[in-house]
């Protein structure tokens, strides 16, 4: 996949969703531009983001992200990573695109707690984030 | 060899809406556990997709079948993976997470992942009516009949 012609926007969710309504349901976020050239951080997505791969998730087997993240500062890696990151396809059908990039200094912790300096996300067709976490 | 889950409880879901990377990503969560000889590549993470990791091994064994040396199975939600290597009729199997390299033959992983296939299927139809009617749920799990 060629990057090069992109200009990307990272356009995220600040606007809230209200109410309790659960997977499955539609996916009430705020827009946020479409076009093809932005990724869109949903505020599924980052709900899914926070659960697993924040400082203070309890979710084991999974990268976390170093302690002092903000929302601004995920989007603005997300950012980083898909304008320059490494792209390859999504593995064994599942569909979207994996993004890995290398910060080249510490921005969270493994699975087994060493320091991790790279982050990989999944865009899908709708170039939204499906995940990202560090590794 | 044993390969088995463990299926989250989950109230939240809508069954009857829930789409293909709904349950590659973010439903149907639980445990690996998964035994090869000696070789324990189990994982109790909680959060594994497990319709997509058998929809995955589903089309791994197919790749190895149709002459693959070898295929890498990836968490979703980490850099952990789960290698198969063809040698002969046998597969290798290792993990990122786990020591040592497992020996099966491809016949039995074969075996084991069209059981785990229809014993998810079943455990999720029995718990969620509304997922037997879903076209994401029989895309990924097939129309498989659950074993008695």
């Amino acid at each position: 996949m060629n990057l090069s012609p992109f200009t990307v926007w990272l356009v995220a969710c600040g606007l809230l969703v209200t109410g309790g309504f659960g997977i499955g349901q539609t996916a009430k976020y705020a827009q946020v531009q479409n076009g093809a050239n932005q990724v869109v951080l949903t505020h599924w997505a980052l709900q899914h983001i926070m659960a697993r791969h924040w400082p203070d998730s309890p979710a084991t087997g999974a990268g976390k992200f170093q302690a002092g993240i903000t929302e601004a500062t995920l989007r603005d890696m997300i950012s980083e990573a898909f304008h320059n990151g490494h792209a390859r396809q999504n593995t064994h059908g599942r569909s979207g695109t994996i993004y890995e990039y290398d910060f080249q200094r510490q921005i969270g912790t493994t699975i087994d707690g060493g320091p991790a300096t790279r982050l990989r996300i999944v865009v899908n067709s709708r170039n939204e984030v499906v995940t990202a976490f560090p590794f | 060899m044993h390969l088995d889950f463990r299926l989250n409880e989950d109230t939240e879901t809508d069954w009857a809406s829930v789409t293909e990377e709904d349950l590659r990503y973010r439903v149907a969560l639980g445990n690996l556990i998964f035994r090869v000889g000696d070789k324990d590549f189990s994982a109790a993470w909680e959060w594994i997709p497990l319709v997509d990791l058998v929809a995955s091994f589903h089309e791994i064994v197919r790749k190895l079948e149709s002459g693959s040396g070898s295929e890498t199975f990836e968490f979703t939600e980490s850099d952990a993976w789960i290698r198969f290597e063809k040698k002969d009729e046998k597969v290798l199997v290792s993990a990122s997470y786990g020591e040592g390299v497992g020996e099966i033959p491809l016949s039995e992983l074969a075996e084991a992942t069209k059981s785990f296939r229809e014993r998810l299927h079943g455990e999720i139809v029995r718990k969620h009516a509304h997922a037997a009617h879903n076209a994401a749920v029989t895309k990924l799990l097939g129309s498989a009949v659950p074993r008695g």
